[in-house]
């Protein structure tokens, strides 16, 4: 068991350092740097940029040195905990990420909660009462669910959203609490704009999770153990829930470690859509403008997520199933 | 007329829906019903663009009001011993703007919308009164600005500016000469911050010096005549566009600096340690890009500044808040101190779509920039739900999509040899239907033809030149093309090569992202060009991707804005290969100008070395008039030659959709719109108030 975990743990760090490496490089594939696209920036605003002084800008950055020595370089300052400069943003990369996360972490974990909270009763009910009304709803809303793109709900939920209730458009604040500090009415200001972002962000998760956790359980409901724990008098909803239900849960627990990166970054898309201030489109522009430090920043951050939940998931795994417990330990 | 707009905006609206956006779902449902209705038999552009109007600058002292007054706020702290009186605040000799319509009431805050850090623009021309010189609200005459006056000396190498006495930064310290010579020796000539001189600052590739004659005059001397200096002083240039643009995102331009705030920046005034020490607990890696940081005014609050207001929540978070500058140095006719409106609240909008949505709700005061062309019928629409007024500003600059054909091309001899040919250009140019290309993508509101700016400004040679070489007339183009030995057609009719290596391909490169969607334009004009037998291949790239083609010289034919060319001299590279950086018509000839000859390759085609001549020769002319006779040579030779061809412009693509609160007073109709004029700010922002 010890050496399972130690050589998941190492398996792990080798991971993060390919991830930090091929972030580093897939971000400075495009052509270009940072400066022609700064250069390009201001002159889509009539200034002028000399070419030395592009070259000062790009020496200044340290952008004029191989790749891989400004690689080591960021390597370097990462493990002092300095991610670098957000060139676009004029702040530590820390800062501008840091000022999104929490955001960022609400609106999943809203969005999360409402998969699960949707997802698991529907999912054990359609199995249970297969092909009853109740499962042909659950399953039509599923497949919509899954069929319709995310942004495109986005999309009509906000225009609907103004046409009919004239409400804001995009964003987590009105515009009186977007600069307040933190008070219990901005709290409630977020709790007000908040369902929308979760809505959009959790049906796709929570069509896909119905349909899983319904095929998983209805295999889980022929099988002779739940036969004989019915014939011994169990009543019915202790048996399912205790029984097949938490075999039927494998899934739930193989995907947290997809969860975690989703968490910090939210749907770039959907994100991007809604006007939402999380991480998500901070990435999408990083890497329009080619700010190296703060894109690879966030790669990074999600590559440590994956593999963390990754970790995380396959733990689990061995705790609600024995029969990958006894895998492991072979 | 109003039958044929309503297929093609739906057309418009359809290929828009391919984007994720929010507005374009609210624009599927009646845009068509909305046009019928208000356009009728008319353009919807004639109902929306109203007269060309705006604040005027009182120049006669003795119609200066001798008592002043200030916003509420402001005279609390006054009371509370906390700021000094208005009459201490403001200079001697203030700038004394007289108000469109009527004297403003204090207070409110101005709602807008950006697009993050790097839209610094969105705010830097609300401010740019902090420009030495500016222009009147038509753009063609200079105005004072900071400096309260000017003179050229009779050789023209001299420029001396008088600056106002008693004028005060933002934090209560005076502004005077020394801040110009602070920027000048410690700034632009400190190799770390700035490595060449600038070419703003230089004539005929000469450096200009900057000396103090005394606390508020500043001198700028130059080896060799230089008439259009004065020009530069009052354009969006290095030198004369002002603190807040110039010292923005990384710059180190715009010839003064508050001195007293930047010195404890500078190694000179401490020690390199000290500086980068402090740079390094700041979380930079060193002292130049912790000063860079510093004096960005969209970064720093404790920055003093100029402008009308000044920054209180950074641009890099999520509202970019600014508040009144207690130290501006306008008033009124009344006396009352600019600005009317105590705040600007600009929010962030992840995305366009969400921008323009939100400016269709009603959530922004005024709004001209990220507003789209395409979304006009929505805005109408929503007018008065939303209680605001749409207001067009068509811009000066002839062609929102020109064909820049790269004269330097050489990678194909066979494509070279027709794109240097002036009658295969002519052709190409007459084979371009561009009434249709200006119904399909500029709702009409257009105007079509060469790329002479429009006849009001003074750089246009007139009218006919528009028209010229600039019609479509198939039937014309391709007697020319005959003419000139591109006879042999495929089965398809395509003309083919002469070297017998098939079809001839004229590559049209274009760049995603533009105002106008260029790739949808190539896409027709590739279409119309069927008619003369020209096969068009577009070529979408990225935008980063388009220009390091274009420095590698590999396009042929790129499509671009020529926005700039209204005012030639200050942004020449839309019209003439004379910019590096932007070499749109050829990178090698581009090079070889701005080197002197030192670089890059010379023009082959007689005529382009005319039109450089003749653009290089005027900053030696003594008047404007002289000036501008020379601009118009050089259009004349560039519709002739058609070296750039035009298509459609004189269009409010480019922050011309005006959104504005019905509660604003002060609102002209029109206000011109070009990059010189700093669009919104030659309307005095610092003017508008609320009326309720």
């Amino acid at each position: 068991m010890f050496a399972y975990l130690v050589r998941r743990l190492i398996l792990a760090i080798l991971t993060m350092w390919a991830v930090s490496v091929l972030s580093f490089v897939v971000i400075q594939l495009p052509p270009g740097d940072y400066i022609t696209s700064y250069i390009a920036q201001m002159s889509s605003s009539g200034s002028f940029v000399s070419e030395q002084e592009a070259n000062a800008l790009r020496q200044q950055y340290g952008l004029d040195q191989p790749q891989y020595v400004q690689y080591i370089r960021w390597m370097k300052m990462v493990f002092q905990g300095n991610f670098g400069m957000a060139l676009e943003y004029g702040r530590p990369v820390a800062e501008v990420i840091g000022d999104r996360i929490y955001l960022t972490m609400v609106v999943s974990v809203a969005a999360i909660i409402f998969t699960w909270c949707a997802a698991l009763p529907i999912g054990v009910y359609s199995a249970v009462r297969q092909y009853s009304f109740g499962d042909y709803v659950a399953t039509f809303v599923g497949f919509i669910g899954l069929a319709i793109p995310s942004f495109m709900l986005a999309l009509i939920l906000m225009y609907f959203g103004f046409t009919l209730f004239n409400a804001n458009i995009g964003g987590l604040f009105s515009d009186e609490f977007a600069e307040a500090s933190w008070s219990l009415a901005k709290l409630w200001d977020l709790t007000k704009h908040l369902p929308l972002p979760a809505v959009i962000l959790g049906l796709a998760g929570t069509a896909q999770l119905i349909r899983i956790m319904r095929a998983n359980l209805l295999d889980e409901l022929g099988k002779p153990y739940v036969v004989t724990a019915r014939a011994r008098g169990l009543s019915e909803s202790r048996l399912i829930i205790k029984y097949p239900v938490r075999v039927a849960l494998n899934p739930f627990a193989s995907t947290i470690g997809y969860l975690l990166p989703y968490v910090v970054s939210g749907s770039i898309i959907v994100s991007l859509v809604l006007s939402l201030p999380t991480v998500g489109p901070l990435l999408l522009k990083s890497l329009v403008a080619q700010d190296m430090f703060l894109a690879g920043t966030i790669v990074l951050l999600l590559g440590v997520m994956t593999v963390i939940g990754t970790f995380i998931s396959d733990l689990l795994l061995m705790w609600i199933d024995p029969r990958i417990r006894f895998e492991g330990k072979q | 007329m109003a039958k044929q707009r309503t297929g093609v905006t739906r057309r418009e609206f359809l290929q828009q829906t391919a984007l994720a956006s929010g507005a374009v779902a609210l624009t599927g449902l009646a845009p068509t019903a909305a046009l019928a209705a208000q356009a009728g038999e008319q353009k919807i552009g004639s109902q929306l663009i109203g007269k060309l109007e705006g604040p005027e600058l009182v120049l006669d002292p003795a119609k200066w009001p001798k008592k002043f007054g200030e916003a509420p706020a402001l005279a609390e702290l006054v009371k509370a011993g906390k700021l000094p009186p208005v009459e201490k605040r403001i200079p001697e000799e203030p700038m004394v703007v007289k108000p469109l319509h009527s004297i403003g009431k204090y207070g409110g805050t101005w709602r807008r919308g950006f697009t993050g850090p790097g839209d610094g623009e969105n705010g830097n021309r609300i401010v740019s009164t902090d420009k030495i010189l500016f222009w009147d609200y038509t753009g063609t005459k200079i105005m004072p600005c900071l400096a309260k006056d000017w003179k050229v000396s009779d050789d023209g190498r001299v420029v001396v500016i008088t600056l106002r006495k008693g004028h005060r930064w933002s934090d209560g310290q005076p502004f005077t000469a020394d801040d110009f010579v602070f920027w000048y020796e410690d700034v632009y000539m400190n190799k770390d911050i700035q490595p060449t001189p600038h070419p703003d600052f230089m004539v005929n590739g000469k450096p200009g010096r900057l000396s103090k004659r005394d606390e508020y005059t500043v001198m700028f001397e130059f080896p060799e005549p230089n008439y259009l200096f004065v020009d530069i002083l009052a354009g969006s240039t290095a030198m004369g566009g002002g603190q807040a643009t110039q010292q923005h995102f990384l710059r180190s331009m715009g010839a003064y600096m508050p001195a007293h705030y930047i010195k404890q920046l500078l190694p000179k005034y401490s020690s390199r340690d000290e500086v980068d020490k402090r740079a390094k607990a700041a979380g930079f890696d060193g002292w130049l890009s912790y000063a860079k940081n510093r004096w960005d005014w969209r970064l720093n609050p404790e920055l003093p500044v100029l402008g009308p207001w000044k920054t209180v929540s950074p641009a890099n978070t999520p509202t970019w808040g600014l508040e009144r500058n207690p130290y501006y140095y306008g008033v009124d006719t009344e006396g009352k101190q600019l600005p009317y409106i105590d705040k600007i609240s600009m929010g962030l909008a992840e995305n366009l779509e969400v921008l323009n949505l939100r400016a269709i709700a009603g959530q922004y005061d005024l709004q001209e920039r990220h507003t789209a062309m395409a979304k006009i019928p929505v805005f109408l629409e929503n007018r008065s739900k939303g209680n605001y007024d749409v207001k067009l500003d068509p811009a000066l600059n002839a062609s929102d999509a020109t064909l820049q054909i790269n004269h330097a091309y050489d990678a194909d001899p066979e494509i070279a040899k027709w794109l240097h040919n002036r009658d295969f250009r002519r052709a190409l140019s007459l084979g371009i239907e561009r009434e249709q290309l200006n119904e399909t993508f500029w709702l009409g509101i257009g105007v079509a033809g060469s790329v002479i700016p429009s006849d009001s400004s003074p750089y246009s040679p007139g009218g006919e030149w528009r028209k010229k070489w600039s019609t479509y007339n198939p039937k014309q183009a391709n007697e020319l093309l005959d003419k000139i030995g591109l006879t042999k057609k495929d089965s398809e009719g395509y003309r083919l090569r002469t070297d017998g290596k098939g079809r001839l391909r004229i590559e049209l490169q274009t760049s995603a992202g533009a105002f106008i969607p260029h790739t949808q334009v190539a896409e027709m004009i590739k279409e119309q060009w069927k008619k003369i037998g020209i096969q068009a291949d577009t070529k979408e790239l990225e935008r980063n991707l388009f220009f390091t083609k274009i420095k590698g010289n590999e396009h042929q034919i790129a499509i671009w804005a020529n926005d700039g060319t209204e005012a030639l001299y200050l942004f020449p590279r839309h019209a003439l290969p004379v910019d590096p950086v932007e070499a749109l018509m050829g990178h090698p000839i581009a090079d070889w100008f701005a080197s002197n000859g030192k670089a890059g390759k010379a023009p082959k085609d007689p005529q382009m070395v005319k039109a450089l001549d003749l653009f290089r020769s005027a900053g030696s002319k003594k008047t404007a008039q002289e000036r501008y006779k020379i601009a118009q040579e050089i259009f004349k030779i560039i519709v002739e030659e058609q070296f750039s061809i035009g298509t459609v412009g004189q269009s409010p693509a480019t922050m011309g959709v005006r959104i504005v609160s019905k509660k604003l007073g002060n609102i002209p109709a029109r206000q011109v719109n070009a990059q010189h004029c700093r669009t919104p700010c030659s309307s005095h922002p610092a003017t508008f108030f609320y009326k309720a």
